[in-house]
C-alpha cells in the first residue's frame, strides 16, 4: 500500500523527486561527515607539486633578494668611505635637483614591482609542466585507480587542476613577487639614503606604492582568459596521451606549423596560394602553447601606446591597454576552445581504460 | 533483499576480442564473493565495468545505479582496491588520512588511525619509503575506515608475503565485514580466501562456468580417496577430475551430474571429503592453458 501511495505521490511531484528505489533499499542509518571536495583536491595538488609551486618561486625570490639586496648593501658599505674621501662629491649627490629627485621617487614607487620580473618567468614554466603532468602522471603510475576509488568526480578532479594552474599558482607568484619587491625596495631606499639620495619620504607618501600590488592582482582575470587555451590544450594532451606527453603537446602543433610554413614558402613563390601558416602560428600555436606566459597579450597591443610611458610604469594605462585586447574575438574564441578542451579532458579521464 | 550487483548480458569487447561474453549474475547483500578465473578470463574487466571504469554493453546495476551514467553517486557507497601498490609515491600517511576524511562522507578517521597505530607506519612517512606490504596496510586502513556497502578487491595481496596476506584477510573479516556489506574478491591465491568466501563465481574465457554458494558447493562436489580395489568402479561414475596422491587415487565427483550421485554411493568407494576450492578450480578450468 505504501508503495502505491509513494508511486502516486511521485507521479504528482514529478520524476526528479523520485528516489531511486534500489538505492534506498536496505539503507540503514549510516553516519556521514560533511565534505569539502574542492578544497581537498586543491590541497592534494599542492602536496604533490610542492616543489614547483612553493620551492621554485621561493628559491628565485631568495636568490633575487640575495643578489640585488647584496648589491644595495655593498652600496651602503661603500657610501661611508665615499663621503669621507670625496667630500665634494657628496655635496653633488645631495644637490640632486628637486625635480629629478621627485621623478626618481615617482619611478620607484610606481615600478618597484619590476624587480620581481624573473618570478613571472618562472610562473609559465611551472604552470606549463604542471598541466602536462596533471592528468598523465597518475595514469602512468596507476594511482589514478586510487583516486577513482574515492567519491571524486572526474569533473571536479580536472577543475581542481585548472584552478591550481590559473588561480593558485599565479596568486602564489604574485604574493612572492610583491613580498620580494617590498624587501628589495626597503633595502634599496636605505642604500640610496646612505648614498645621500633620501627617497624614503616621497616614496612612502606615493599612493602608487600601495596600489601597485592591486594593479598587479587586477591582471589576474586577464591572465586566466589568455591562459585558458593553453591550460585546456595541455590538460587534453595530458589526459589523452599514452606516453610522451611533451612531444605530443609541443611537437604536434609545431610540426604542423612547420609543414604549413613550408607549404606557404614553396607555393608563395609560384602562386598566391597560402594555407595561412602565419595565422596558424599566431592564432593557434601561440595561444595553445604561450597562453600562460604573463603579458602574452602585449603581442596584440599598439606599441605606440606603451612608448608614451615616462617616469615609471603607468599602471592604469598598462591595465587599460592590456584589457583592450579582450575586444578582439580571437581571445574569446580561444578561451572557449580552452574550456571545450578541458571538457574533453574530463571525458577522456572518465572513460580511458587504464588497463 | 535486492541484489547489490546484478548483471544481465554483460558484454565487453576490446576490438574484435570478447573479454566478457554476455554474463548474467546476481550478488545479494552481506556476501563475500570470490570471482575466480585464470589470467585473461575477464575477471578484472567485469569488476572494472561494475566500478564504472570502462564502457560496456548489456545491463549492469550496482546498488541500483548504472555505473556508466551514475558513477559519481555510486562511488559514495562503493570502494575498491584495484591493485596492490597503487598509492601515489609522494603521499604521506597523515595527508592520505586527511584527504580521504575530507572527501569521503563515510570515512571514520579514528578507525583508520587505530588501524595504522597497529602497524609500523608513521604519520610523516611517504609511500615511496614504504615496502609493498606497508603500502597495502595503509590502503587497507583507508578502505576499512570507509563504511561502503560494496567493497571490491582485485588481487589485493598479490606479491605480498604470507604474513601480510594472512593479516589482510583476517582484518577484513574481523573489523570490516558485516551483514550490510558485500565484498567481491578476485585472487589467484584461492586457498587463502576460500575459508572466508560465502559464494563462488568461476569465470573462464569471459563466461561464467560456476556460480554457487559455498553450501551448494559442499553439497554438490565430493572428493573421494578411492580405495585401490575400487578404482575401476569409481571411474565408471565419471569423476570430473582425478589425481594420484601417495599412490592413492583422489577423484572429484559432481553429485548433480546427469543421473545424480548420492553421498552414500560415493562413500562406498572410499573416504569422502569436501574438495578445496583450489582443486575444484583446477578441475573446472582443465584445458584452459592447453
Amino acid at each position: 500500500m505504501s508503495t502505491n501511495l509513494s508511486k502516486d505521490m511521485n507521479a504528482d511531484m514529478g520524476a526528479d523527486m523520485t528516489p531511486t528505489p534500489q538505492a534506498n533499499a536496505g539503507k540503514v542509518a549510516r553516519t556521514t561527515t560533511p565534505v569539502n571536495t574542492m578544497k581537498w583536491l586543491i590541497r592534494r595538488e599542492l602536496w604533490e607539486h610542492k616543489g614547483a609551486f612553493f620551492w621554485a618561486p621561493l628559491v628565485v625570490a631568495v636568490t633575487l633578494t640575495l643578489l640585488l639586496g647584496g648589491g644595495f648593501l655593498y652600496g651602503i658599505m661603500h657610501a661611508g668611505s665615499f663621503e669621507l674621501q670625496f667630500g665634494e662629491h657628496q655635496v653633488a649627490v645631495n644637490g640632486v635637483p628637486h625635480a629629478l629627485r621627485a621623478q626618481l621617487a615617482s619611478s620607484v614607487a610606481s615600478s618597484y614591482l619590476v624587480v620581481a620580473a624573473p618570478l613571472f618567468l618562472v610562473l609559465p614554466v611551472v604552470v606549463f609542466f604542471y598541466c602536462l603532468a596533471a592528468l598523465y602522471d597518475d595514469r602512468r603510475d596507476r594511482s589514478i585507480l586510487f583516486w577513482k576509488s574515492l567519491p571524486l568526480s572526474d569533473r571536479d578532479t580536472v577543475l581542481s587542476k585548472v584552478i591550481v594552474a590559473l588561480l593558485v599558482a599565479p596568486l602564489v607568484v604574485i604574493g612572492t613577487g610583491v613580498a620580494t619587491s617590498l624587501v628589495l625596495l626597503a633595502l634599496g631606499l636605505i642604500a640610496a639614503a646612505f648614498n645621500g639620495i633620501n627617497l624614503i619620504v616621497p616614496v612612502l607618501s606615493d599612493m602608487r606604492l600601495y596600489l601597485s600590488p592591486l594593479y598587479l592582482l587586477s591582471f589576474l582575470p586577464l591572465y586566466i582568459v589568455w591562459g585558458l587555451p593553453t591550460v585546456g590544450w595541455l590538460l587534453l594532451v595530458s589526459s589523452w596521451a599514452r606516453s610522451k606527453v611533451f612531444l605530443w603537446a609541443v611537437g604536434a602543433p609545431v610540426v604542423l606549423l612547420a609543414i604549413l610554413s613550408w607549404f606557404d614558402f614553396l607555393m608563395g613563390r609560384f602562386s598566391g596560394v597560402s594555407l595561412g601558416a602565419k595565422w596558424f602560428g599566431n592564432e593557434i600555436v601561440a595561444r595553445v602553447l604561450g597562453g600562460v606566459v604573463p603579458g602574452i597579450w602585449f603581442g596584440e597591443v599598439d606599441k605606440g601606446a606603451l612608448a608614451q610611458m615616462q617616469g615609471g610604469i603607468d599602471a592604469g594605462l598598462l591595465l587599460g591597454i592590456s584589457y583592450s585586447t579582450l575586444a578582439s574575438p580571437g581571445v574569446w574564441i580561444a578561451a572557449a576552445a580552452g574550456c571545450a578542451m578541458i571538457a574533453g579532458a574530463v571525458r577522456l579521464r572518465r572513460w580511458r581504460d587504464e588497463g | 533483499m535486492s541484489a547489490v550487483l546484478s548483471a544481465r548480458g554483460l558484454t565487453k569487447r576490446y576490438g574484435k576480442q570478447i573479454a566478457v561474453d554476455a554474463i548474467d549474475f546476481d550478488i545479494p547483500a552481506g556476501r563475500i564473493v570470490g570471482l575466480i578465473g585464470p589470467n585473461g578470463s575477464g575477471k578484472t574487466t567485469t569488476l572494472k565495468a561494475a566500478l564504472g571504469l570502462i564502457p560496456f554493453e548489456g545491463e549492469l546495476s550496482v546498488l541500483g545505479f548504472d555505473p556508466r551514467t551514475e558513477r559519481d553517486a555510486l562511488m559514495q557507497d562503493v570502494c575498491f582496491i584495484a591493485d596492490v601498490a597503487i598509492l601515489p609515491r609522494w603521499l604521506r600517511v597523515m595527508d592520505a588520512i586527511d584527504f580521504v576524511a575530507g572527501v569521503h562522507p563515510r570515512f571514520d578517521r579514528s578507525k583508520a588511525e587505530r588501524y595504522i597505530a597497529n602497524t609500523k607506519l608513521t604519520p610523516t612517512m611517504k609511500v615511496k619509503q614504504m615496502s609493498k606490504g606497508m603500502i597495502v596496510q595503509l590502503h587497507l586502513a583507508l578502505v576499512m575506515a570507509i563504511d561502503a556497502r560494496l567493497l571490491v578487491l582485485d588481487e589485493p595481496t598479490l606479491g605480498l608475503d604470507i604474513i601480510y596476506r594472512k593479516t589482510f584477510y583476517q582484518n577484513l573479516l574481523e573489523d570490516y565485514f558485516d551483514e550490510e556489506k558485500t565484498i567481491i574478491i578476485t585472487t589467484h591465491q584461492v586457498e587463502e580466501v576460500e575459508h572466508i568466501l560465502t559464494d563462488l563465481l568461476f569465470i573462464r574465457d569471459g563466461k561464467l562456468v560456476l556460480s554457487a554458494t559455498m553450501e551448494e558447493i559442499g553439497e554438490r562436489y565430493v572428493e573421494v580417496m578411492v580405495a585401490s580395489d575400487k578404482v575401476a568402479a569409481a571411474s565408471a561414475l565419471q569423476p570430473i577430475d582425478q589425481r594420484v596422491v601417495f599412490g592413492k587415487s583422489v577423484m572429484l565427483f559432481d553429485a548433480r551430474r546427469a543421473g545424480g550421485l548420492s553421498r552414500a554411493q560415493l562413500a562406498a568407494l572410499g573416504e569422502v571429503r569436501n574438495p578445496s576450492v583450489a582443486d575444484l578450480f583446477v578441475a573446472t578450468m582443465k584445458g584452459t592453458y592447453a
